[in-house]
């Protein structure tokens, strides 16, 4: 999520509120204090919020929110204080197949201190990365209108096309930024497969200068600097946020005192289109939706006053929905139902209110979340724990009464300790593995518990002996089945079959199994336990007459015996080391 | 003082009577103990200051092998002398040919140097003879203690000791030459005596009976109990504060008590426990979740992908629902993300990011109110390895489905789950959740940490729980485990919880901190 850096003096300034209240509150806005300097916070702001990605935009919610401007939220950029430009971008036929969306905007009369400067780039940067999905979907070029010729040309250009990008002094062709340009190379991915790439060029001699190679690199003499006045801001991209990402930075700029006006963009076929749109949006929302969906007992006018601290404008209208007295809408509380509608006017940089509910949100969040008081449900319900889980619990019971300690391993591992380590054949198709493993311990889901007991102890050898673990859990293995299992080792210096086998016999008779393997019960107590067969085995795990498997009903659903030296060596032991891991049927 | 002696002890201090004097021969005899043993004893009663062990070191004399061949064949010069008697004399010579060459250089120097024989020319020869004295020579002072020391046996360290023990005397001026002639050896041992001091006395006076100093007995045994002696044996006291020998109880994994606890405590709110596959598709654990297709969270870097695809199990109807949602609001009255929706994308397999996959098929299945259920399972995010990330750990989850369920009831649930958990300050923050509207972050204050952040919930969005036929609010929460249980085990890298020190499971309380 991104990290905006907020100077106190900046946000004192833009918000007029002590940075004390500001500390205190900004927590209860939508914001996560990640660290406090002695001169600025670190803010991590949610990901559908870009327009709180700068100092402006932050300060312009937290005036509303601390309601330093009363009245004033949702009203400020609407339509009718957009001014016209007079500039026009031709949009060429060429790249609509390269990059099909453009927004434009002009913003007039700023002074921008070198703070602003870098919140702006800042901004930039934040709405590229969340908005803009790494400039592949949305790219921001801000520029110096005083340096531009207008009007400007969007088009799709030749990788042979020249010109001075930001941060050179020679001229390099489009191929050359791709292919040395820093931000070239960081971003070429985006055109690849592309045989022209987008530019925008003014008007200036013969053919036109380049403002910019979106989603790349601006030219390098537009820069905007502290001599900037005017701004013209493009924004490229493969879909409507386009618009988004102009009104946030456009509203931005306007909270530096800056005018915004509009570009017109001519497209083919005669068609014409006006950026930015600042008339906000309208969503309706019930009085009744936000009392039932909080559990607030809250009248319209309340409602109102939440959205207005949100920025949010909101005209209290009479009916709605099944509600038949709306007259009462603007009433107080206590008269029975705050019924009536919330005509709720949406400001054209929020982009995050797709349905009612979010609306509702913004209402809790102005009536603030500290004030709401938490109330239990009255939904009845048996509880109940899972049978797989109480299995889980009597298999802790019996291991640790057999002086085994539970432990909870990882169940990403690898080929390596699956297979290798453990002398196992490697079954390609019953292993799930995972395709960008972040590192080589963690390729595989585990189909074996017993390789992690031996890592385990391979971390313990300066550990008295002897150590008796156990684990119960999934495995993973053909077709992404589960299968739990129980696993368990002991090591001491006399460590051998007979210790493993009378192990493995308890545990067996507890889970109500017996058989021929198994010692004790007698005849009668069989009658209601499943019969279980124990005969050698041939697995290369452990030592060749040292080992058995646990037949049940015809299928193999357990081994035991010493672990093969070789294993114990594998994992860096020096001690005998006996185990067993059964199928523990669900 | 006296309560606090043992059997023996008492024996010891009996035997030494009033200022009596021992040695520890006498007292070995006086207690019928060994003298190693009786020692002991005495050195215990020093300690307590009840009796004195005072030591001399004192000089002995024993043969040497050369002194026992001698002593039994008599001296090298007797045996000469009683040649040359027998002979009338004898040349060097000949006693060299009657003994061998060393003996019979001993036994001419010791026959001169004693005064036993002279020289005497005999023509070209030199003869030894005896002298007059001789006639009937009784032993010498020598030969004499030679016998006594012989008879009263050697004595080495540590070995048997003869009878009378006249072996062990103080070295004299004639023993001294007989050492010098490698006869004899000395040695030196301490010698220790032990007395009772005026504490000792005292303990004395109070009087010991017979059945004091009776032999105590270190174990109950089966034949104390059938022949019934215990009645009258004496057990022996143990030092209660003595430290004893460390074991430890075979345990379940700490992690897991937490566990177990949280799932003690949603059964006991009423919740029932669902589980679910680890593998998933990302249709149930994104799309249906209303998580855009193109969300950074569903990218390869964030979540593990098995690079294998499978048509998905949702009914096709459902499939269609989550299309129109995503494409734009299905029949809600919301935008939806706009785009097309590509079913090849859900049908991308993966490992779970969160738990919230699973409840939700639990709605699909059960879309009617009232619901309540949790599930507390492993979770998978590609995290880089560090002392706050692994790859997989565990998540807590939970969901109310009711008609008229609202956010202040989410708190609830919150807040009694946490006031359960051990932390009774629990606040909220606005929060942000793909699915969820409105959402919130979860907070409890913790001593000395401060507020800590400990999950995340919220409403599912309408886009969430209409595709899948639930037509009432659903409450619901994804909280972090072991955030929580590393707080509760004071624990400061949480791969201490899946790769542990084995010495720390056995001295981890069964009794958390909290």
């Amino acid at each position: 999520m991104p990290v905006i850096k907020l100077f106190y003096e900046d946000l004192e300034n833009l918000t007029g509120v002590s940075i004390e209240r500001i500390k205190e509150r900004l927590p209860l806005l939508c914001a996560d204090v990640e660290r406090e300097e002695a001169e600025y916070l670190d803010v991590e702001f949610f990901p559908n919020r870009p327009d709180l990605f700068s100092v402006e935009g932050v300060s312009r919610a937290l005036r509303q929110f601390l309601e330093v401007e009363p009245g004033q939220a949702g009203g400020s950029y609407e339509g009718e204080k957009l001014e016209k430009s007079g500039i026009e971008m031709v949009v060429e036929p060429s790249v609509l197949e390269v990059r099909p969306y453009l927004a434009c905007g002009v913003v007039r009369g700023l002074r921008l201190d070198s703070s602003a400067i870098e919140s702006l780039m800042l901004l930039q940067e934040h709405l590229h990365r969340g908005l803009g999905r790494n400039r592949a979907k949305v790219s921001v070029g801000v520029h110096d209108l005083a340096r531009v010729k207008p009007p400007f040309r969007y088009l799709a250009a030749d990788p042979s096309f020249s010109f001075v990008p930001l941060d050179y002094e020679e001229e390099m062709t489009l191929q050359e930024i791709l292919e040395r340009h820093p931000k070239g190379v960081a971003f070429r991915y985006i055109l690849e497969g592309k045989e022209k790439y987008p530019l925008i060029l003014d008007s200036s001699e013969g053919e036109g200068r380049t403002l910019s190679f979106p989603p790349i690199i601006n030219a390098e003499r537009t820069r905007v600097t502290e001599a900037t006045e005017d701004i013209f801001v493009e924004v490229t991209g493969l879909n409507e946020n386009v618009s988004v990402a102009l009104n946030i930075i456009a509203c931005a700029l306007a909270e530096r005192g800056g005018q915004i006006q509009s570009v017109v963009l001519r497209y083919p076929n005669e068609k014409e289109k006006e950026t930015p749109c600042l008339e906000p949006k309208t969503v309706e929302v019930s009085v009744e939706a936000v009392r039932s969906l909080l559990g607030l007992d809250l009248t319209a006018e309340e409602c109102k006053r939440c959205c207005e601290r949100m920025g949010l404008g909101a005209v209290v209208k009479s009916g709605g929905a099944g509600e038949g007295a709306g007259e009462r809408a603007g009433e107080r509380a206590g008269e029975g139902a705050g019924g009536g509608m919330l005509e709720v006017k949406i400001p054209a940089y929020r982009f995050d209110i797709l349905h009612p509910w979010d609306v509702i949100e913004d209402i809790a969040i102005g009536y603030g979340y500290d004030r709401l008081k938490p109330e239990l449900p009255r939904t009845a319900g048996t509880g109940e724990v899972h049978p797989t889980e109480e299995k889980k619990r009597a298999v802790r019971e019996i291991m640790t009464g057999l002086g085994f300690f539970e432990v909870l391993t990882f169940t990403l591992t690898s080929e390596r300790k699956q297979f290798e380590l453990t002398r196992q054949t490697f079954r390609e198709f019953e292993v799930v593995k995972v395709a960008s493993p972040l590192s080589a311990e963690h390729t595989m889901l585990r189909c074996s518990i017993l390789p992690n007991l031996l890592e385990i102890l391979s971390l313990n050898t300066h550990r008295d002996l002897p150590q008796r673990i156990f684990e119960v859990g999934p495995v993973v293995v053909r077709n992404f089945k589960e299968e739990l299992r129980l696993a368990a080792v002991s090591t001491h210096a006399a460590a051998n079959f007979a210790e493993v086998k009378s192990v493995v016999d308890a545990v067996l008779k507890e889970m109500g199994l017996t058989g021929s393997g198994v010692g004790g019960g007698g005849a009668e107590e069989a009658e209601a336990e499943v019969e279980v067969k124990v005969v050698p085995s041939e697995n290369g795990a452990f030592l060749g007459g040292r080992r058995a498997e646990i037949i049940l009903e015809g299928k193999k659903v357990g081994v035991f015996g010493e672990l093969h030296p070789e294993v114990i060596l594998n994992f860096g032991l020096s001690q005998p080391v006996v185990g067993f891991e059964v199928l523990l049927r669900q | 003082m006296k309560e606090e002696l043992t059997a023996s002890e008492k024996r010891v201090l009996l035997a030494l009577g009033e200022g009596e004097v021992c040695d520890q021969r006498s007292l070995s005899e006086k207690t019928g103990v060994n003298e190693d043993a009786v020692m002991q004893t005495a050195f215990f009663l020093a300690q307590k200051r009840l009796c004195e062990v005072q030591e001399e070191k004192k000089e002995f004399c024993r043969l040497t092998a050369e002194g026992r061949e001698y002593a039994e064949k008599g001296l090298p010069e007797r045996r000469a002398l009683e040649f040359l008697r027998a002979k009338k004399g004898a040349t060097v010579e000949e006693l060299k040919a009657a003994f061998d060459e060393q003996e019979a250089k001993i036994a001419i120097i010791w026959l001169l140097k004693k005064r036993w024989a002279r020289f005497e020319k005999r023509g070209a020869a030199r003869f030894l003879v005896p002298t007059e004295v001789l006639e009937g020579l009784p032993l010498g002072a020598d030969e004499e203690l030679l016998e006594i020391v012989a008879k009263g046996g050697e004595s080495e360290e540590g070995g048997e000791r003869g009878e009378g023990g006249e072996a062990e005397r103080v070295v004299s001026a004639e023993e001294r030459e007989l050492v010098s002639r490698n006869l004899l050896e000395t040695y030196s041992r301490v010698e220790r005596k032990v007395v009772a001091t005026e504490a000792g006395r005292e303990v004395l006076s109070q009087g010991i009976s017979a059945e004091e100093v009776e032999e105590e007995v270190a174990q109950l045994t089966p034949e104390h109990l059938r022949t019934g002696s215990w009645r009258t044996v004496r057990f022996k006291r143990y030092d209660v504060n003595l430290p004893s020998k460390e074991v430890f109880p075979a345990k379940v994994h700490p992690y897991q008590r937490i566990l177990d606890r949280m799932r003690r405590i949603f059964t006991e709110m009423g919740f029932a426990e669902i589980k679910g596959e680890i593998v998933q598709s990302a249709f149930w654990n994104f799309d249906a979740l209303f998580v855009p297709q193109d969300h950074p969270a569903r990218e390869m870097q964030d979540t593990f992908y098995l690079g294998a695809r499978q048509p998905t199990d949702a009914p096709e109807e459902l499939v269609k629902n989550v299309k129109e949602m995503h494409e734009h609001g299905g029949s809600l009255n919301s935008a939806g993300w706009g785009g097309a929706w590509r079913r090849e994308l859900g049908e991308e397999l993966l490992l779970r990011t969160h738990t919230t996959a699973v409840t939700l098929k639990y709605l699909a299945d059960h879309p009617e109110p009232p619901v309540k259920v949790f599930c507390i399972d492993r979770v998978y995010r590609r995290e880089t390895i560090d002392a706050t990330h692994i790859p997989e750990f565990d998540q807590l989850e939970g969901i109310v489905l009711d008609e008229g369920v609202t956010f202040c009831n989410l708190l609830g649930c919150l807040s009694a789950f946490y006031k359960k958990m051990g932390f009774p300050e629990v606040r909220f923050r606005p929060g942000y959740f793909p699915y969820t509207e409105p959402s919130v972050e979860v907070e409890v204050f913790v001593a000395e940490r401060g507020w800590l952040e400990l999950g995340g919930a919220g409403i599912f969005r309408e886009e969430v729980t209409n595709p899948v036929g639930v037509k009432h609010p659903v409450l619901a929460w994804g909280l972090g485990v072991g955030r929580l249980a590393m707080i509760q085990l004071g624990l400061t890298d949480i791969r201490d919880l899946y790769q542990p020190d084995i010495d720390w499971l056995r001295r981890a309380r069964v009794r958390a901190r909290v």
